[in-house]
């Protein structure tokens, strides 16, 4: 049974929700037409197709979608689905297709605009409804796609937000992301890692500016790091990284938390003049920059000291250390994390070692910091699978926020407001008040 | 920075060699014992196998040629081989309850041959049953750098591990393979 938009509203209030969202498949269901079927997610980056035929495969919410450069230089997205007996055309996966796809089953061939090119012996579909300029034998594509400086997102739905509107004020954290570049721009490069998490989607999207969760759920590591340095006598990069887990409470009490409409925001560290002068790799970074865009500028960009940034349906940018943690719900109770890795085209090569280092410490399956987060959301998992209690808690800070025309702010860093702010977007999208707005609009 | 392009990695292009019967068990009774160590939880131990610049490599690709310019599932030094065994040894690592446990079996020993640096180049293949909450199934080929002689043991310079499923999606590793 679908719950109707009163039953859906009645599990999200102020400061709590119900635990059913995260743990219905009714919901989940729903969660993947109403918000990953209107959203716009995001697919993958130019760089990742960088010649004509080059295709990279992934999934926006539980559709089988493939990315694919156009002879004409576009990036197009389609459903990866054969129209003749429903094949994936491409197997999951990066690859070059050439000149068109060629399906693996009956050789049906489609141009990369998926366009019907041809289908073999022609002279069986005489006399049938057979028509190579009907939809209906070509591939379909995504109804929107759309980039913002080579981050390819594509929309399921028509109409709707354009994309910049979309994202609203976290094109800021893209834009310095891409900003650390001389050149203005990046490149996916050195791999990418997948790791399964054994709980709802959005149980990490919350975690990501839970700040109050830090030295708790990290003790471990940060324990780990800081014998580690005492017993060496340093703290080289990469302990410190698994160190700063280990704040005490008043330093995350000072960040700001910055909430966008549609389930986005970012922690803001307080500005850091000094980074740019930090070490050695920042030292070097800092010079660059400063060449291409003047001393000012470049210390203006690297002080901007974002903690992870949440486009909410799509993964979480950390724009410092050029990481990009792509969220993909699989079911109910299982999460798949994509972690893509860039290259600041330009910068000198020590920036992008860094990059690759925080991926192998801090994002491979390895880490020593992320099993403590997997354990903890997969009980969560399990604990609302009890019935020991139906309600979830969001009250910190409630009603202290700052209301913005674009979103809110936080008073205090340690407030749940982003969970709150997910949760409003999330409550709009399924209720369909976003989806039925807009589609009044067009029509 | 760990990404030291110095490190020799390469364990192809080798120099044929041939070692005799009593060398080859040695080596065969060391790779059984490091085995061993590991599926005992004797971490520290373990890590003293390695020489004190000795890397501990899991590649993310197939056939993948160094840690500097791809990602890797694990590229530790002894700095960060010993911050992984205090973590797992911490009271409050609550993805380590229950612990991880694990079965190696290690066979198909062969030298390859020796390397720029005259390290002897010896691969296994293995085959490791880990249990956490649920059992997984990791196998594939070692690749060990070593040094040191029958008499006197041996030490590791690096131990590559190539997972038959190194580029799958993972839940987290938590010790080492």
């Amino acid at each position: 049974m679908i719950p109707t938009n009163e039953q859906i509203s009645d599990l999200i209030r102020e400061d709590s929700v119900h635990k059913s969202v995260y743990t219905d498949p009714v919901l989940f269901q729903l969660e993947m037409e109403r918000i990953y079927g209107h959203a716009w997610i995001y697919v993958g980056h130019e760089s990742q197709v960088k010649n004509p035929g080059d295709y990279h495969t992934t999934r926006i919410g539980d559709q089988d979608v493939v990315m694919v450069r156009a002879p004409n230089g576009q990036v197009n997205v389609h459903y990866n689905r054969c129209p003749h007996k429903g094949a994936k055309l491409v197997a999951d996966g990066d690859g070059n297709v050439g000149k068109f796809f060629r399906c693996p089953y009956h050789a049906w061939t489609f141009k990369l605009d998926g366009s019907h090119l041809s289908a073999p012996l022609k002279s069986g579909f005489e006399g049938t409804c057979y028509d190579p300029k009907h939809p209906d034998f070509s591939m379909v594509s995504v109804a929107r796609v759309d980039s913002y400086r080579g981050f390819v997102f594509a929309s399921q739905a028509s109409y709707g937000e354009d994309l910049k509107t979309f994202l609203g004020g976290v094109v800021t954290s893209i834009d310095n992301m891409c900003d650390r570049s001389p050149v203005g721009e990046l490149e996916v490069a050195g791999g990418i890692f997948r790791v399964q998490q054994r709980s709802n989607w959005k149980v990490f999207y919350e975690n990501l500016h839970d700040t109050m969760h830090a030295r708790v759920t990290h003790e471990s590591s940060v324990d780990a790091a800081r014998e580690e340095a005492e017993a060496i006598g340093e703290m080289p990069f990469e302990l410190l990284i698994m160190d700063g887990n280990g704040e005490p409470y008043d330093f995350w009490e000072k960040l700001e938390l910055r909430a966008y409409h549609n389930g986005h925001g970012y922690m803001e560290a307080i500005f850091d003049p000094g980074a740019a002068e930090r070490d050695e790799v920042s030292r070097a970074h800092f010079e660059c920059l400063s060449e291409a865009y003047g001393a000012d500028r470049a210390r203006d960009i690297m002080g901007m000291n974002r903690h992870n940034t949440v486009i909410y349906g799509s993964g979480s940018p950390h724009t410092v250390f050029m990481q990009f943690r792509v969220i993909r719900p699989v079911s109910v109770d299982k999460t798949m994390v994509e972690i893509q890795t860039f290259r600041c085209k330009g910068a000198p090569d020590v920036v992008f070692d860094r990059a690759l280092t925080y991926a192998n410490v801090i994002n491979s399956p390895s880490s020593n910091v992320m099993p403590d987060d997997v354990e903890v959301y997969a009980r969560c998992q399990e604990g609302n699978m009890t019935r020991g209690g139906s309600w979830i808690s969001m009250h910190r800070y409630v009603g202290t926020d700052k209301v913005l025309e674009d979103g809110a702010v936080s008073t205090n860093g340690t407030s749940e407001l982003p969970m709150r702010n997910q949760f409003a977007a999330w409550k709009k999208f399924m209720t369909g008040t976003i989806i039925a707005k807009e589609s009044n609009n067009v029509a | 920075m760990l990404l030291d392009r110095s490190f020799n990695v390469k364990t192809d292009d080798l120099t044929a060699t041939i070692v005799d019967e009593e060398t080859l068990r040695s080596i065969e009774r060391f790779i059984f014992k490091e085995a061993r160590l590991l599926d005992s939880w004797k971490f520290w131990e373990w890590d003293k196998l390695f020489t004190d610049d000795g890397m501990y490599w899991v590649p993310q690709k197939h056939n993948q040629v160094n840690p500097f310019d791809h990602i890797s599932l694990f590229w530790e030094n002894r700095m960060l081989r010993e911050t992984r065994i205090r973590r797992v040894e911490n009271a409050r690592n609550w993805s380590q309850q229950p612990q991880t446990q694990t079965a190696h079996l290690v066979g198909n020993v062969c030298i390859e041959g020796l390397d720029a640096d005259d390290f002897l180049v010896v691969s296994a293949s293995f085959q490791a049953t880990e249990w956490r909450l649920d059992q997984r199934q990791l196998a594939g080929r070692y690749t060990y750098k070593l040094i040191g002689n029958k008499v006197d043991g041996w030490k590791i310079k690096l131990k590559r591990v190539d997972l038959v499923n190194c580029n799958d999606v993972f839940a987290n590793l938590e010790v080492f393979v």
